[in-house]
């Protein structure tokens, strides 16, 4: 009886995320041409372990997998959680499928409670630091507040052989409506400088490195060391930090960065301090990499109006893509408009939620 | 007989308060409570009944200043009046008198109130489940003769579980009673039972007689006051979902398509009404419920000028009119006048289906009632008109030219206040029709659409100006030229402001136009309207944003302000080639070659561009705690450079390396965009946001405060919200006093904020963002319904459009909480097929009925149980939880019997894709063989397969030695070899306990009872035992299953015996010891016994004693016999004086009242006569 009716997507652009809200939304997606001019057409490991992942976390969801590879059909079940255990293949790190899961979680029928065993670290995506304390206080202010990822062994790339546990306990009806129109101010700046494998001074130099950038901002700043020694630190050297400016309020912008064999761990701590900055400078309440977890958040809010403030640079290609999918998926648009300060050419980004509420969620 | 009643006692002394001060040493003044207990108890008492009256704190989302009608439902069983109620209270309200009520009927009722009266059809359970569903206000009529029928209780209980609109009862037919005290006593007796069903103190009206068919003036206008000043409370459920209660239905299929394919074809139907509940989204394609009908897709919604305003909303309409006027420079009308009471004219009634007045009003045509054709006094006959007005009419009846011809010399209208263009002057016309629009707006009469009477803000006008194209652009854009269309558009968004510069535009353009002679005329018109390419155009980032026919990186771009500088200097022919290019890489990023496209970390720069970019602090200095006084001086600053960064951000974004050109003109860009920023920020507070720049300069101080005043207001909006920090939740000392207060001060904070945003968006994107209001009287079409829902429309039954949330639209396994009503005559079966009402569905569905074994498995039930809760599992559209519905077994009036017909009543409890059910089933084996704490088992099972998939499986005997299934045996196929606690008996019978999954049917069957032509005789499918009775079929009876006497043979046990050859063998401590039995009697049994001496005396003595006292006794009883008697006797003699006195009574009484009661019935026979 139910009538299937896709929203059609082409190109593997925000896959994950595609995935994600058509489950929040309930909606059936159709994914195309996934890398259909592409010498390796289709799907890549990564992305056919994240849908097993979706999988596995859903209930009554189907997927299809054209015999390319490049078409793929969604329709989402009904989120359960609970306990599982998620091998990551190589190719990317964890943080790749922790971070959907993030979306998902607070609005599933048990609490989320999954490992994931793999790389930990990549450049390109989500670190575990970046989402403990760079993602996770974004859910806290929409009002998840008790979720957590602990790190249970490190993994470098290429080897691996990390762990970690994502916790959510907290399942929440409906995301609370955002009222950010002040850019907060930021109180500190902390990190976390790891190695694993390597040397404890590489850390050091690190800190180092990120120290003297960040002497000059005039607040307080705390990077911790982390070595990683013996059977939890994987399988392969490797070395990183994550610095993170946070606010009184509870608002943080972060950058990370991990090192390669044969960098200099003083540049690397150099670069991802500048990066923060450069962070700062372009984000006025989330930074960038938060944009698409608080729109989203505010997308499947309440029907009331919430409010976000950001910045002229924040709205890049990433954001429009975002937006349109959305649009497609949820049908809601968001509503750009400059502050009234005129000495600023910041925007107010206004979402009305859809009204969502977690309806996998058994009654008492 | 004279009452005596007590004399009333004055109280001897004054009670003041004065004199009680000083009593007997008693200072009252001294103790602060007197009586502590009692104070105590009133005060537990008045917080008890106040904690009673609150409610889960709700939103109420109808907007405030112009709310859809109230839903007046008049429900009752047939012959109560319903009709007779409306036509009244309609006549009361507007005075005007129907001769027939069909459809909803919207009338005004007051200042700011508008109802919209409905009659539910008296004998269709399907419409009673649909009115409780939308009803406000349910006028609950009953008939004061009969009292309360099953209708009004099972819609009662429809309601209730449906959210509980207000019920008003109103008893009718009370002039039937001819004695007063009977009439009295039967008001009590309805009003009680009416409260008990209810709430206690529910408020029953009574209707007497008909007058000239209607009821009574008097209490239809208490009636209608009562109605008027009701408040109501949000439904959770409406409050959710957007609805409409249609009140009128057009079938806009092509009528050539009815003519070439038949009337058999799927119809194209408008349904108009009132929206209400929360605001009906904007895109299309939003899935709705008919309810009656089934899922569909809207096709499209138009919010239309409201056929039945309140006179507040015509007065604000008055007084934008007049405010426009004033601008447009044309003398005031003068001040508005304050009513206190309605106008006639003002006293408005909408009911398109009803023909109030004999006037039928469709889509775009109005038909009146002119009588029976060629009867007698027809109106409108061609030649025999009766006056001017009639001729007029039949004049315009003959069609003098055919269609072809009427359609000969019409010319194309490129805009809406454009001149028509013919094929002939092309030329002509494109030379000269700028100057023509300009013209004809400045003089010219009205030519465009005529712009409805709206509130506030029309969408209409906003489409003219601002945004006419977006909408159908969407699909037709990829046909066109990209550059073209995007070109035209601006024009769109500049032309009001900026005619000068238009002009200069056009002679540009003409230049192109005469290089380029074979290009297409469109694209000339779409160039030479666009103006000059050198100055920047200001982009709204919100429309780029969803333009989806431009790529992300175009739409920057442009928003920017960087569109390349040789765009100006292209030709038209390179644009189109252009536009193939564009078209090919924006399809090359969107197939996704790399694997970017999903990386979280966002691009920076290099390292050494950033370390050259950040030798200092400075520019985000003032982003940290304690440098805040810093911020003003360097803010000027900051902002330059922030810019900059912005510009180099973007080009590093989209690797553009042809915008290095512009960064010379960058400084200028800026300036310029700022400008226009802005300019866009005053728009945005207005609005009218094209006017703007006109009205700027003739503000008067007036206008300018009031400005001012909304900018403040909106500020304090913001600031409260962050600086309130969320009201100071965690704060015990806020300013809130309950939690209760803190959540209506923090809801009505995000109302306030809420409208504020929305008023401050200009009208097209207000609809975008919010959708359509509820209160918004609305156009919505349906692409293809069945056509049997055209063919047996019947106005009589509501037709209601539910709007579903995303989670209804998926289909699922729901798990409820459900109970057989209890006035549901038998209990339900499971998978036995049950009509439910959930959401806004109903449909049919097969439940598994089912229990939670200590919540370890959910075991299936076969029937439900007879009074209390149980689980039940079953198919449908999914629903969120702590919804409750209620379960009909039969809807088809033709098979109800006199019963009560609400089966059952729960409320969803989880929703899921799969459920996991079982029921028992025991496996039943026998042993064959024992060996010490082994035994093998047959019968259980007839394969090794089957074995082998319970292996370890635990058993049991009946006798309770548990044991396991170790493997199976290969000999006797089936037989298995199983260990035990302990050594079992041949004659145990074993028994596996196992648990066997239940699965349900997919079954779902709308209930479409619309579509019939009977709309009260839709069947489904039918019960098991309904099926049986049609075809005659026994019920099969399983012998096993039946109860049958259990007949237990006696087990007889025999003893131990021991071959004496093995006791002789065994050791002396293993030998069984029996003895011989004695042969010589021992002394006990051999001895006599003779009494004797002391104890034969006290024998003796005590049996005289014992004599002595029998004897007495004997006598005394023969005494009591003897008074019995007499007594006996005497009670007799009463008794028959009392029969004598009954039935003198008796006869009395009867020869006295036995006439009066004849004609009592007589009376009430012909009251029933004059009501048929």
């Amino acid at each position: 009886m139910s009538t299937t009716r896709y929203a059609t997507f082409q190109g593997c652009r925000n896959f994950r995320l595609l995935i994600v809200l058509s489950t929040l939304s309930g909606k059936p997606i159709r994914v195309e041409k996934i890398r259909s001019e592409d010498l390796n057409p289709g799907l890549r490991d990564h992305e056919v372990s994240f849908l097993r992942l979706m999988e596995a976390m859903t209930n009554g969801s189907s997927i299809e997998i054209s015999y390319t590879g490049t078409t793929v059909i969604y329709r989402p079940g009904i989120i359960t959680g609970g306990s599982y255990t998620h091998q990551c293949p190589p190719g990317k790190p964890v943080g790749y499928y922790v971070e959907p899961m993030l979306y998902l979680a607070p609005f599933s029928k048990n609490k989320f409670s999954v490992i994931f065993r793999g790389v930990t670290a990549s450049h390109q995506d989500a670190g575990l630091e970046a989402i403990k304390w760079g993602l996770m206080p974004v859910m806290e202010k929409f009002g998840v507040r008790e979720c957590a990822l602990h790190t249970l062994k490190r993994g470098s790339p290429p080897l691996g052989g990390g762990e970690v546990h994502l916790v959510v306990d907290s399942l929440i009806a409906q995301p609370i409506t955002m009222h950010a129109l002040e850019t907060p101010q930021i109180s500190s700046i902390r990190g976390v400088a790891y190695s694993t494998r390597v040397s404890p001074s590489m850390v050091n130099r690190m800190i180092d490195g990120a120290r003297k950038v960040l002497k000059s901002v005039g607040c307080e700043v705390d990077i911790t060391a982390d070595a990683w020694r013996g059977e939890n630190a994987g399988k392969s050297p490797g070395w990183g930090i994550t610095l993170v400016a946070e606010s009184k309020k509870g608002w943080r912008y972060f950058s990370e960065g991990i090192g390669d064999a044969g960098a200099v761990p003083e540049d690397l701590g150099t670069q991802v301090a500048y990066e923060l900055l450069e962070e700062i400078s372009m984000s006025a309440v989330v930074g960038r990499n938060q944009l698409a977890l608080a729109i989203v958040y505010m997308v499947i809010g309440k029907e009331d109006i919430g409010r976000l403030r950001i910045t002229k640079s924040q709205v890049d290609e990433r954001f429009i893509w975002l937006l349109r999918h959305i649009k497609q998926i949820f049908g809601t648009e968001v509503f750009l408009k400059p502050v009234d300060d005129a000495d600023s050419d910041d925007l107010i980004a206004t979402v009305k939620g859809v009204g969502f509420t977690n309806t996998n969620k058994k009654i008492a | 007989m004279e009452q005596s009643n007590k004399e009333h006692r004055k109280k001897s002394e004054k009670a003041t308060a004065k004199k009680k001060l000083h009593t007997q040493g008693h200072n009252a003044k001294a103790f602060a409570v007197a009586a502590p207990g009692k104070m105590a108890r009133t005060m537990q008492r008045s917080s008890d009944v106040n904690e009673r009256k609150l409610h889960v704190p709700m939103v109420d989302r109808t907007p405030e200043d112009d709310p859809p009608p109230v839903i007046v439902a008049v429900v009752g069983p047939p012959g109560t009046g319903k009709t007779t109620l409306i036509k009244s209270l309609v006549r009361r309200m507007t005075k005007s008198s129907l001769t027939e009520v069909n459809g909803p009927i919207t009338v005004v009722s007051g200042k700011r109130r508008r109802l919209t009266f409905l009659e539910c059809p008296a004998d269709d359970l399907n419409a009673m489940v649909d009115v409780a569903k939308v009803a406000d206000l349910v006028l609950l009529m009953m008939d004061g003769n009969f009292g309360f029928e099953m209708e009004t209780m099972e819609f009662l209980n429809l309601a209730q579980h449906h959210g509980m609109p207000r019920v008003l009862g109103v008893a009718t037919h009370l002039d039937l009673f001819k004695s007063q005290s009977t009439l009295r006593a039967s008001k009590k007796r309805l009003k009680h039972r009416f409260w008990t069903e209810v709430y206690q103190g529910a408020k029953l009206f009574y209707l007497s007689g008909v007058i000239n068919g209607r009821y009574p003036d008097r209490e239809i206008l208490n009636l209608s006051r009562f109605i008027s000043v009701m408040k109501f409370r949000p439904l959770k459920w409406r409050n959710e979902h957007p609805y409409l209660l249609a009140d009128r239905l057009t079938d806009i299929t092509h009528p050539q398509l009815l003519e070439s394919k038949g009337k058999h074809i799927d119809r194209k139907v408008a349904l108009y009404g009132y929206l209400h509940g929360s605001a009906l989204p904007s895109v299309a394609g939003a899935r709705v419920h008919l309810a009656g009908v089934g899922d569909y897709s809207i096709s499209h919604v138009e919010k239309l000028p409201d056929p039945c305003p309140t006179p507040y909303f015509q007065q604000k309409q008055d007084e934008y009119e007049r405010e426009k006027m004033k601008e447009e420079g044309a003398a005031s009308t003068g001040a508005p006048r304050r009513r206190k009471r309605l106008d006639d004219k003002q006293k408005l009634i909408y009911a398109p289906m009803s023909d109030v007045g004999g006037v039928l009003m469709d889509k775009d045509a109005v038909f009146i009632d002119v009588g029976t054709k060629n009867g007698e006094g027809a109106s409108f006959v061609p030649g025999q008109e009766k006056g001017e007005g009639e001729k007029l009419v039949t004049s315009l009846q003959s069609a003098e030219r055919s269609i072809a011809e009427s359609f000969d010399g019409v010319g194309l209208q490129l805009f809406s206040n454009g001149q028509e263009l013919h094929a002939g002057d092309e030329e002509a016309e494109s030379f000269s029709s700028d100057g023509d629009v300009s013209d004809q707006s400045a003089n010219g009469g009205r030519q465009n659409l005529r712009k409805p009477r709206i509130y506030g803000k029309s969408v209409q006008e906003a489409d003219a100006d601002v945004d006419g194209l977006v909408s159908d652009d969407d699909e037709e854009f990829e046909d066109f030229d990209g550059e073209g269309d995007h070109q035209r558009r601006m024009v769109e968004v500049d032309f009001p402001a900026e005619n000068g510069d238009l002009v200069e535009a056009q002679t540009d353009s003409e230049f192109e136009l005469s290089d380029h002679e074979n290009d297409i005329w469109t694209r000339s018109t779409a160039s030479k309207l666009e103006g000059s390419k050198a100055r920047r155009r200001k982009w709204d980032i919100g429309k780029l944003i969803y333009m989806d026919n431009i790529t992300p990186s175009d739409c920057l771009k442009r928003w920017r302000g960087e569109e390349e500088d040789e765009d100006e200097n292209r030709s038209d022919a390179e644009e189109d080639e252009e536009f193939f290019q564009q078209k090919d890489r924006s399809a090359g990023t969107t197939s996704g070659v790399d694997d970017d496209l999903e990386k979280f970390k966002p691009h920076f720069e290099t390292f050494k561009k950033l370390i050259a970019k950040w030798p200092d602090m400075e520019q985000i200095k003032n982003r940290f705690v304690g440098s805040s006084t810093l911020r003003s001086e360097k803010q000027g600053n900051d902002d330059d450079d922030a810019d900059g960064a912005d510009e180099d951000e973007a080009y590093g974004d989209f690797e553009d390396l042809e915008a290095y050109e512009g960064q010379e003109s960058e400084g200028e860009n800026d300036s310029a965009q700022s400008s226009h920023n802005d300019s866009d920020d005053n728009g945005s507070d207005g609005s009218f946001a094209d006017f703007e720049q006109e009205e700027k300069k003739d503000l008067t101080t007036e206008q300018e405060r009031e400005r001012n005043a909304a900018k403040k207001e909106s500020l304090r909006l913001q600031f409260e919200m962050e600086e309130g920090d969320n009201f100071k939740e965690d704060d015990p000392n806020n300013e809130y006093d309950t939690w209760y207060e803190l959540q209506k001060a923090k809801m009505a904070k995000q109302n306030e904020i809420n409208n504020a945003e929305l008023e401050s968006m200009t009208p097209e994107q207000r609809q975008k963002i919010e959708g359509f209001r509820a209160g918004s009287y609305v156009r919505i079409v349906f692409e293809n319904l069945p056509m049997e829902f055209v063919e047996n429309f019947n106005p009589k039954y509501p037709i209601i459009m539910g709007g579903l949330l995303p989670a209804e639209m998926k289909f699922g396994i729901i798990k409820a909480r459900i109970r057989r009503h209890r006035w549901h005559k038998k209990i339900l079966k499971t998978n036995d097929p049950l009509v439910l009402s959930l959401g806004w569905r109903r449909f049919q569905t097969l439940p598994i009925y089912t229990t939670s074994d200590s919540r370890t498995r959910n075991r299936m039930l076969k029937y439900t149980p007879e009074h209390s809760y149980c689980f039940a599992s079953f198919y449908g559209p999914l629903c969120s939880p702590n919804t409750t519905f209620c379960g009909i077994q039969v809807v088809a009036n033709s098979d109800t019997t006199g019963n009560f017909r609400i089966a059952a009543t729960g409320i969803v409890e989880e929703i899921d894709a799969s459920v996991e059910i079982v029921k028992k089933l025991k496996l039943v084996g026998y042993p064959y063989k024992i060996f010490r704490n082994t035994a093998f088992i047959k019968d259980m099972f007839s394969s090794a397969m089957e074995v082998a998939r319970f292996e370890g499986a635990q058993i049991k005997t009946v006798s309770g030695i548990r044991g396991e299934i170790k493997r199976a045996l290969s000999k006797p196929e089936g037989h298995f070899r199983a260990t035990f606690e302990d050594k079992i008996l041949l004659s145990d019978v074993i028994v596996l306990r196992s648990w066997y999954p239940v699965h349900i049917k997919k079954f779902y069957n709308p209930v479409t009872s619309l579509l019939l032509q009977n709309k009260t005789e839709w069947k489904g499918l039918r019960l098991t035992g309904q099926i049986r009775a049609a075809m005659d079929i026994e019920t099969p009876m399983n012998p096993d299953s039946a109860y049958t006497k259990v007949e237990r043979p006696e087990r007889r046990f025999n003893g131990l015996k021991i071959p004496t050859s093995i006791q002789k063998a065994l050791p002396f401590k293993s030998q069984v010891h029996q003895m011989k039995p004695q042969k010589k009697k021992t002394y006990m049994a051999k001895r006599a016994v003779v009494l004797g001496g002391e104890e034969k005396k006290a024998r003796s003595f005590m049996q005289k004693v014992f004599t002595i006292s029998n004897a007495k006794d004997e006598k005394k009883k023969a005494k009591n016999q003897d008074a019995r008697k007499e007594r006996l006797k005497k009670l007799a003699k009463l008794e028959e004086i009392k029969i004598e006195k009954d039935k003198e009574r008796k006869k009395r009484y009867f020869s006295e009242n036995g006439r009066k009661r004849q004609h009592a019935d007589s009376g009430a026979d012909s009251g029933s006569n004059k009501r048929r």
